[in-house]
């Protein structure tokens, strides 16, 4: 069976998109895998309470690490590091694992031999069971690295999980922005669905995450959240929708009992029902 | 003697709390400050001001360019890449794809020397203006993974100047946060009380602890949601120096373009409070 992944993202914050992930995810037509990939800010849980099935360390990329003991405090690591994650302290180095990309140059250049590649643990990720489907989602460490290798990490999970259990579609709460953990979000999802609101922000940051998915070959589409905030906004973006080639799956209004509901970490699901059905159905004739 | 410049940063866990809203309101209340948009993914803080670009200058990341004549195909620079990001074909030499970090490990283990580096753009930095007001803008070309190094020469081009500086940091808690709030010398975290705000400020503030940042909160929207957010600061020792109700009016107008400050008298006089007490933080 095939299994078709949508994941929504949303280039910038705030636009509702974990509330509409989460009201999608209660009103799926069919058998669903969830997965929140926003690894660096995991709010889909709170909607969406899992019961808690498995975890499991998220090992990143090796780090470097000092002995301190045999470090002759000689600089040389520090100047070849490209990521500025090397400092000198009280004559040794010390490197920030938060900036640290694991490259090993400094274990090349270092005379004697006292930096080593260690494993090193970024983050957490959880299976678990909501009440619409199996969930797999993650935290990265504050201050981690390699959240694109997260991003991908839950996503292949929720893959097996969905296969394992027949389920033929994955629905995943993306990151923002449009950099390593975006990229690792979109790439090879079936659809990409942006959710945006009618501001010259909005409009600017859709347009970006829309160019990235045309690079990385996803179809995109779009829903427009608060959009009786502003009438020229929603216009500005109806249009650049059409001039984009991009389906607008849905237009909002701004719904106080939306963020009520998110309040009281539940979903918006009444609030959101009319909206819902219409856009799983475009969804599906994509 | 003149004061030594106060560098401000906003930050969020959570996207979308109103933190570039924040900047651009101290920019636009506080006479006199320089901006540094470094949410380089999604560069808001300009666009909000009405500010237009003057001048660009391109940031490049280094590029290995390996000359095919002198490459004998041991295959060292493969196996040292710990990206993955050089491969080998068919008998020709190493080529490199989009995974590469311009780390240059590949030029420095090369035993025949046939690895340069050129420079790959990857960004710019536009410096705008509107009127007295100037900001500097990065940019992350769209396609492009790491956004630390257009974080940093913005930074690096707006600390030049020596002046008060207010940062629009990444939000999030991971690397490009961290690389925006380091140079603070005081961070002001924008939250709602919200479920999502609460929990994202949770790990914003772990972060600013470790870094050891002087820090406030601002809660936005306070009115839409009744997390307990001063609970939560206060176990960090950290204070709320705003709180900013929901205007559909303020909302209107940011939809339209134009920070909350410039529209709404609550803003400024919170964006007035907010220097003050970011002063006697940082001790100017
Ligand atoms: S492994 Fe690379 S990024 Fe990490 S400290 Fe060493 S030189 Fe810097
Ligand atoms: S510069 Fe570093 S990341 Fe890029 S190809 Fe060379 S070894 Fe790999």
């Amino acid at each position: 069976m095939k299994i078709r992944e949508i994941t929504v993202v949303s280039g910038k914050g705030g636009t509702g998109k974990t509330s509409i992930t989460a009201a999608l995810a209660a009103s799926a037509p069919g058998g669903l895998a969830l997965c929140d990939a926003d690894v660096d800010a995991p709010d889909l849980e709170i909607l969406l309470h899992p019961e808690p099935r498995e975890e499991h360390a998220f090992i990143g990329m090796d780090t470097a690490g000092v002995d301190s003991q045999r470090c002759i405090g000689c600089g040389r690591c520090r100047d070849v590091c490209r990521f500025d994650a090397i400092r000198m302290e009280g004559g040794k180095a010390r490197v920030d694992k938060t900036f640290c990309e694991g490259c090993a140059a400094c274990t090349l250049v270092c005379p004697v031999g006292c930096i080593a590649m260690e494993e090193t643990r970024q983050g957490t990720w959880f299976v678990g069971e909501t009440g619409f489907g199996p969930m797999v989602h993650a935290r990265l460490n504050p201050g981690g690295e390699n959240s694109g290798m997260l991003v991908q990490l839950v996503r292949k999970e929720a893959r097996r999980v969905a296969e394992s259990r027949g389920l033929g579609t994955i629905l995943t709460d993306g990151p923002p922005g449009i950099a390593c953990p975006a990229i690792s979000a979109v790439t090879g999802a079936d659809t990409a669905l942006i959710i945006t609101e009618p501001t010259i922000s909005g409009e600017h940051d859709l347009l970006r995450v829309a160019e990235l998915c045309r690079r990385f070959g996803t179809k995109a589409a779009v829903v427009l959240n608060k959009a009786d905030l502003s009438a020229q906004g929603a216009e500005r973006i109806k249009e650049a929708c059409r001039k984009e080639g991009l389906p607008l799956l849905a237009s909002i209004p701004f719904i106080p009992g939306v963020v009520h509901a998110v309040s009281q970490a539940r979903i918006p699901l009444a609030e959101l029902e009319e909206f819902l059905g219409p856009t799983w159905d475009r969804l599906k004739g994509l | 003697m003149a004061e030594r410049p106060l560098t401000v940063a906003v930050a969020s866990g959570k996207g979308g709390t109103g933190k570039s809203c924040v900047a651009a309101s101290l920019l636009v209340t506080v006479p006199g400050l320089l901006g540094a948009d470094v949410d380089v993914e999604e560069p808001n803080l300009a666009l909000l001001l009405g500010a237009e670009a003057i001048s660009s200058s391109l940031v490049e990341i280094p590029w290995p360019v390996i000359d095919d004549a002198l490459c004998d195909r041991c295959g060292e620079c493969v196996k040292n890449c710990r990206f993955g990001a050089l491969l080998m074909f068919g008998g020709g030499a190493p080529v490199p794809n989009d995974l590469c970090h311009g780390c240059g490990v590949c030029s420095m283990v090369c035993p025949r020397k046939a690895i340069t580096e050129v420079g790959r753009p990857v960004g710019e930095v536009r410096l705008c203006r509107r009127g007295d007001l100037r900001l500097y803008e990065g940019r992350l070309h769209v396609g492009m993974p790491n956004p630390v190094p257009v974080i940093d020469a913005a930074l690096r081009a707006a600390l030049a100047e020596g002046r008060d500086l207010v940062i629009d940091s990444p939000p999030g808690t991971s690397c490009p946060m961290v690389s925006a709030v380091r140079e603070a010398d005081v961070v002001v975290l924008v939250t709602e009380p919200t479920p999502f705000g609460y929990a994202d400020l949770d790990l914003a503030l772990q972060v600013i602890r470790e870094l050891g940042k002087p820090a406030m909160a601002v809660v936005n929207r306070c009115d839409l949601g009744d997390a307990d957010i001063e609970g939560l600061t206060e176990r960090y020792g950290v204070p709320v120096a705003a709180r900013l109700p929901f205007s559909r009016a303020v909302a209107e107008s940011y939809a339209a373009g134009n920070p909350p400050a410039a529209t709404d008298a609550l803003w400024r006089d919170a964006m007035v409070t907010l220097w003050e007490r970011a002063k006697e933080m940082a001790g100017r």
